[in-house]
């Protein structure tokens, strides 16, 4: 297995140059070329401006051919390479801190944006997860329990709905009705936090006239609607893998001969068939990365929650390239991790696999 | 959704269809499907007759003495090409005998004809005057007239009818069923209108992506070794990155227009499909048939897609139903996310207006484009069950 997880390992690195050359080529085919995101400052004389571009030719390479300049940009995204002197030649190799660009907008480097955005987005997509599988699991043992009689069919008509209702739309509503100081506040209408969050304890506790909340319980209350959001799309597709896994274990021989010892169908249900049904769900666990962090740039930007989804769009609006072009490399390399991080599971997971 | 009872419901005194012929059949017999089916050819129909439905100007209108029909004056290249497009289909739908791949030929030739003398002939007036006719009556110059069921063009935004104390939005009334939106448009047509853009580019971009992803799958399941590594790899970079994220990138520094939507959809899902008819080509270039049709010297091309491809279609369909489904739902979020094709109405850039940036919230902005976008990528999605279902029997019980 070590063996299949090296060769996993390897085969990582032409997909990982896939998406840089991916990324460098939209930045190239951009109007006005690489050029275009450096502030060429207006009202300079011919000469200065002259001077500048013969500045930024040195630094960034842009009279020389695509290939190279791909090599220059590569080498200032990795962490590992040369490091770039200011006049643009390239001093000793090794571990370097990555140079993503700059925002020109917010003046500040995309790295400390980045930073900034991915851990809440991460956070938020990972809370969703066990939420997912909790009621994929459930239905899905309920379906193949009852299969073919009306609640099998109603789960899956429902299930399929749910998976057909825009994510665009459940938002807006749940937004417009139910964090509405209108019709119903029941829910916070955006952000992550109160903006009295910061003076408040972790804990709710007992104060003089009734209850404060406490940092803990006002963070769950805003995560309630986000998380609603994210989650109702995707139990269709997990629901099904489920019931399907837990027809085929139905069907085997071990059941038959656990039913044949005298167990009870209870028993066999939950403690043979369940263990082994979970297989095929605990495989696509991470490869549901991608789809959700597509989800949650729209749950972002419905409940103006500060992650990577709200970057990119204000990036998009502002025409602010570098952080546009990064936030996808990010967003890619997060992607393929978890992809890497699915097989790799799915080796740990099933060992009868073979994989020569 | 009903059970199949047995294996397939067609009777078997038909045993000259072809494998995709009767899964259609079957399809089509399911009463999911059928629902499915009458909801996208009603949006269908909506979006192609748009102009006689919802429009300004009147279907016939006598001034001066004089009939004319306004309506068919401001019809553009692409109404016309829409509407022989789909009388066309129901036309050759309808002729049984003529064999399919000839009416497909037939289809797609008179419609590239039609669109391009359209392009020629059809000349609308630059500018629209929406409240031209509306004034004229006013004026009582406007002798008869027969209007569209629903008064009002998508882009009339009713300046003429402009008060200060009764600003937009306006909710549901008579005279606009859905209200209008906060620049004064009837959300009524503009929803008829916006199926158009809905279709279209569901249609197309899932076309786009389903012969990207046969061709790609095909040759990486055929070859297999080498092609097979180094397609996976490529598939595998459009997996990692978020399709949205990806289409965020290609529509955020390019002009945008529908066009662009069609062809940056379809190259970013051609993935799934690749991975689908990979695994079926793989599984069927050891059959015999096929070994026989490359031992009897046939060509590469003639194997690959006279031999293989029939006998892995069925499944792609099911995979182009929910393909159809998934790409009216991107194009949808994008132009909710602002970034849709510009100055075309969309179902997902009126929802973006029901919350306005006071706080505000107008629910019929909401409700019912919303509603719309559900029961299409439903219907298309009850479709695709259906079909798999039909493909798949064993995956239902019976």
């Amino acid at each position: 297995m070590l063996n299949y997880i090296v060769r996993r390992l390897l085969l990582m690195i032409p997909t990982l140059l896939g998406i840089t050359v991916l990324v460098f080529s939209v930045m190239m085919m951009v109007p006005g070329g690489l050029a275009a995101s450096l502030d060429l400052e207006g009202g300079m004389r011919p000469e200065e401006r002259e001077a500048e571009r013969q500045y930024l030719n040195r630094r960034f390479g842009l009279d020389k051919p695509a290939p190279a300049q791909y090599l220059r940009w590569l080498n200032n995204i990795s962490p590992i390479g040369c490091t770039v002197k200011a006049d643009g030649t390239l001093g000793a190799f090794g571990f370097k801190a990555p140079d993503l660009g700059e925002s020109h907008f917010k003046h500040r480097s995309v790295i400390s944006l980045v930073k900034e955005a991915l851990p809440i987005t991460l956070l938020l997509n990972l809370l969703t997860i066990p939420f997912l599988y909790g009621i994929a699991v459930s239905s899905g043992i309920l379906a193949a329990k009852h299969r073919g009689k009306l609640l099998d069919q109603g789960i899956g008509t429902v299930l399929l709905g749910l998976w057909s209702m825009p994510v665009i739309w459940v938002g807006v509503m749940l937004v417009g009705f139910l964090a509405n100081h209108d019709i119903v506040a029941l829910f916070p209408a955006s952000g992550l936090h109160d903006v009295r969050a910061g003076s408040m304890a972790f804990l709710p506790h007992g104060r003089a006239g009734g209850v404060d909340r406490g940092w803990l319980l006002d963070a769950v209350w805003h995560l309630v609607a986000p998380i609603i959001c994210l989650t109702y799309a995707g139990f269709a597709f997990l629901s099904k893998l489920m019931r399907a896994s837990v027809l085929v274990n139905l069907s085997s021989d071990f059941v038959r001969t656990a039913l044949a010892k005298g167990a009870s169908e209870k028993i066999v249900l939950y403690r043979h068939v369940l263990r082994n049904s979970l297989l095929p769900l605990i495989t696509v666990a991470a490869s549901l990365l991608p789809g959700l962090l597509g989800g949650s740039l729209i749950v972002e930007n419905i409940f103006s929650i500060n992650g990577m989804g709200t970057l990119m769009i204000d990036a998009i609006r502002q025409q602010d390239r570098d952080l546009v072009l990064s936030q996808t490399l990010v967003v890619g390399l997060v992607g393929l991790f978890s992809l890497l991080l699915a097989d790799i599971c799915y080796a740990i997971a099933d060992p009868r696999v073979s994989y020569e | 959704m009903t059970i199949p009872m047995g294996l397939s419901t067609e009777p078997t005194a038909a045993p000259l269809r072809s494998w995709v012929a009767q899964i259609m059949l079957d399809t089509v017999g399911r009463s999911a499907a059928r629902i499915g089916l009458v909801w996208v050819v009603f949006t269908a129909f909506l979006g192609v007759f748009a102009p006689f439905l919802a429009n300004s100007y009147p279907l016939l209108a006598k001034v001066n003495g004089k009939w004319s029909s306004p309506m068919a004056r401001h019809l553009t290249a692409a109404d016309v090409t829409l509407m022989v497009a789909f009388v066309l289909a129901f036309v050759l739908l309808a002729m049984r005998r003529a064999a399919a791949g000839q009416r497909l030929l037939v289809f797609v030739g008179v419609v590239v004809v039609v669109g391009v003398i359209g392009l020629v002939v059809v000349r609308p007036p630059r500018t629209n005057i929406y409240e031209q006719y509306r004034e004229l009556k006013l004026e009582g110059r406007l002798e008869s007239a027969v209007a569209a069921p629903l008064p009002y063009s998508p882009g009339d935004r009713l300046r003429d009818s402009f008060e200060i104390s009764h600003p937009h939005p306006w909710p549901p009334s008579w005279s606009h069923p859905l209200g209008t939106d906060r620049v004064g448009g009837d959300v009524l047509s503009q929803m008829i209108y916006a199926s158009r853009l809905a279709l279209s580019i569901g249609f197309i971009s899932t076309g786009i992506a389903a012969i990207l992803g046969t061709i790609l799958g095909g040759l990486m399941g055929y070859f297999a070794g080498m092609v097979d590594l180094i397609g996976m790899r490529l598939a595998e970079i459009f997996s990692a990155i978020p399709t949205l994220y990806l289409l965020l990138l290609l529509v955020a520094f390019f002009e945008r227009n529908i066009y662009l939507y069609m062809v940056v959809i379809g190259i970013t899902s051609w993935v799934g499909y690749a991975r689908f008819v990979r695994a079926e080509f793989l599984r069927l270039r050891q059959q015999d048939f096929v070994h026989a049709a490359v031992a009897s010297g046939l060509r590469l091309r003639s194997v690959l897609f006279r031999h293989i491809l029939p006998n892995a279609l069925a499944p792609l369909l099911v995979n182009v139903s929910f393909g159809i489904a998934s790409a009216i739902l991107l194009e949808t979020t994008l132009s909710f996310l602002g970034l849709g094709p510009a100055d075309s109405p969309s179902w997902g850039g009126l929802l973006n207006q029901a919350v306005s940036p006071g706080g505000g919230f107008s629910w019929w902005i909401a409700a019912f484009p919303g509603l719309a976008i559900f029961l299409t990528v439903f219907g298309y999605n009850l479709i695709g069950e259906s079909m798999r279902d039909a493909v798949d029997p064993r995956g239902k019980p019976h």
